[in-house]
């Protein structure tokens, strides 16, 4: 399982920005492009990085 | 609604569900691999629905709505970090799949006891998953009884309502295990997210299409787009409340089972995959529905009125409202099905397994059948009786639940793991948990699951080191 830790780490950072951003810089940002956005762009992110790490999944023996 | 309908709905329901569960039935379930894991055959596309389908419950368009309605955009975020959570499968799923495969493990439990190298430690986590899960299984139950009772204003009766639930969920898990839970709960899925997206667009266009929707939010309800917002998610509380969720594909054996039952590593992928996108439009569709109520219907008292007044509603067609409402029971009873053979095949592989010596596969296999309708049956009674510890049980399931995650985490990256570790861990911090959730006490402004993990994590790692790890089986995991 190559670069585990990689991938690891950078779910980490998105869903850290997940906790930090919206209780910061968005806390007065009251249009659908605030939190309610940012909140659904960071969980796509997070889903394509499953799908670079999974797609060698059943390749490897 | 008219009872009338809501019954029809049901009728059709059921019989397509029964009709789908006998032909689910393939092979002979005659033993435990094949009864609670489908001979660890299962294509990805049944997983995904599945997994879905088990994961979210009725919780999803009453209890998130109902969250949305009294906080607003935080209970997204909520959720949304849940499923970011689920990336552990991507980094868990192939681990479990192999040991799964290579020592035969059919419960997480059983992984864990082996791993530790300790008969208490199975059984410990067995018992600690039963005692959390089956009022959690409770809750779920009365939330059938008191939506029919919600849409038909009380011509369903919420014990009918119970009772039904119940009977389907024995139904479904009996006539062919997991199998015929997996089918059902597949059924389930795919009418859920179809219906409830309908509803979703229907609701839109009804309050103004996109623009006109959000411009009575960001006008009227300003606060309901920002975290802290109204002061309900508050910092701490979306921490306690979000992260005991962010572990909830290790912590919760219904769901973490499931990483041993499919056919290949791509059938995994495809899993994880399907489910992830599945839970991104579910969460957004839930989340947006409880926004409509907040703007259809503003100053409710109990925010869990929200989703049966907006199935009632003039934007709704009533067949529509009838539909899902029944995929709302349906989606309560797709999880409680896959708990109950869950944690009966906890009790037979784990608890009478080790307690009683040199049991045979198909003597385990009789004794889960037979546990199946008595946890059903206890679940019901649970659900029936007001019984203050039953609510606080399911309450703190997650958080209870997240006391495992430092021994599963262990077992495939920590060879210093040792059972004593584990033991200590899992006991005392489960017990801080409920003493925690029965008082209703926040130290230091911390929600019980952190207090949990924190507690769980420093006991397992410093007993651990005080004690003697077994060697070769952390070497075996570790090199998976």
């Amino acid at each position: 399982m190559k670069g585990e830790l990689k991938w690891g780490l950078m779910i980490l950072f998105f869903v850290l920005i997940a906790y930090i951003l919206p209780y910061t810089l968005l806390t007065n940002v009251t249009k659908w492009y605030g939190s309610f956005f940012v909140w659904i762009i960071l969980a796509v992110i997070v889903i394509g990085i499953n799908y670079f790490i999974t797609k060698d999944w059943g390749k490897e023996k | 609604m008219s009872t009338t309908l809501v019954w029809s709905a049901i009728v059709i329901y059921v019989a397509v569900a029964i009709l789908i569960a006998f032909l689910s039935r393939s092979g002979k379930q005659n033993n435990m691999n094949s009864y609670f894991l489908g001979d660890r055959k299962m294509n990805g596309f049944v997983s995904a629905l599945s997994y879905s389908a088990t994961t979210y419950s009725a919780f999803m368009l009453v209890g998130l709505a109902g969250l949305t309605y009294n906080g607003g955009v935080g209970a997204l975020g909520f959720e949304l970090i849940y499923l970011m959570g689920v990336s552990l499968v991507a980094f868990f799923g192939p681990r479990f799949w192999k040991v799964g495969k290579k020592f035969g493990y059919v419960t997480p439990s059983e992984m864990l006891g082996d791993r530790y190298d300790s008969k208490t430690v199975a059984i410990l986590v067995a018992v600690s998953n039963c005692i959390f899960l089956i009022p959690y299984s409770a809750v779920q139950l009365s939330g059938v009884g008191y939506l029919l009772q919600g849409v038909t204003n009380n011509a369903i009766s919420f014990s009918t309502g119970v009772i039904l639930a119940t009977a389907l969920a024995i139904f479904f898990t009996y006539i062919a295990g997991i199998r015929s839970v997996a089918w059902t709960d597949s059924l389930q899925a795919l009418f859920m997210i179809i219906t409830s997206t309908i509803v979703v667009l229907v609701l839109i266009k009804g309050l103004g299409g996109f623009s006109g929707f959000f411009g009575t939010l960001e006008t009227k309800y300003p606060q309901y787009l920002t975290v802290p917002g109204n002061g309900f998610f508050s910092f701490l509380n979306f921490l306690g409340l979000s992260l005991p969720w962010f572990f909830f594909s290790l912590s919760n054996p219904q769901v973490s089972q499931r990483l041993y039952m499919p056919s290949s590593l791509k059938s995994m992928r495809h899993m994880l995959m399907g489910f992830l996108i599945f839970g991104l439009i579910y969460t957004i569709v839930a989340i947006i529905w409880g926004y409509s109520a907040l703007i259809m219907f503003p100053n409710l008292e109990n925010a869990d009125m929200a989703t049966p007044l907006v199935l009632q509603s003039d934007l709704i067609p009533p067949i529509l409202g009838a539909i899902v409402m029944v995929g709302i029971m349906a989606a309560a009873i797709s999880t409680i099905d896959s708990i109950l053979l869950t944690l009966s095949s906890l009790f037979a592989r784990d608890v009478y397994g080790n307690v009683k010596k040199n049991t045979s596969d198909s003597a385990q296999l009789k004794v889960g059948k037979f546990i199946i309708p008595v946890i059903a049956a206890l679940a019901f009674i649970f659900s029936l009786m007001e019984v203050n510890l039953i609510a606080v049980l399911s309450v703190s399931s997650s958080a209870g639940l997240l006391v495992v995650v430092p021994a599963i985490i262990g077992a495939f990256f920590w060879k210093r793991g040792t059972a004593a570790g584990v033991i200590s861990s899992v006991v005392v911090s489960g017990f801080i948990v409920i003493i925690l959730e029965l008082m209703q006490i926040k130290p230091l402004g911390l929600a019980s699951g952190l207090w949990g993990i924190l507690i769980s994590t420093i006991l397992f790692i410093s007993v651990s080191l005080l004690t003697k790890a077994p060697e070769e089986k952390a070497k075996g995991f570790l090199s998976v």
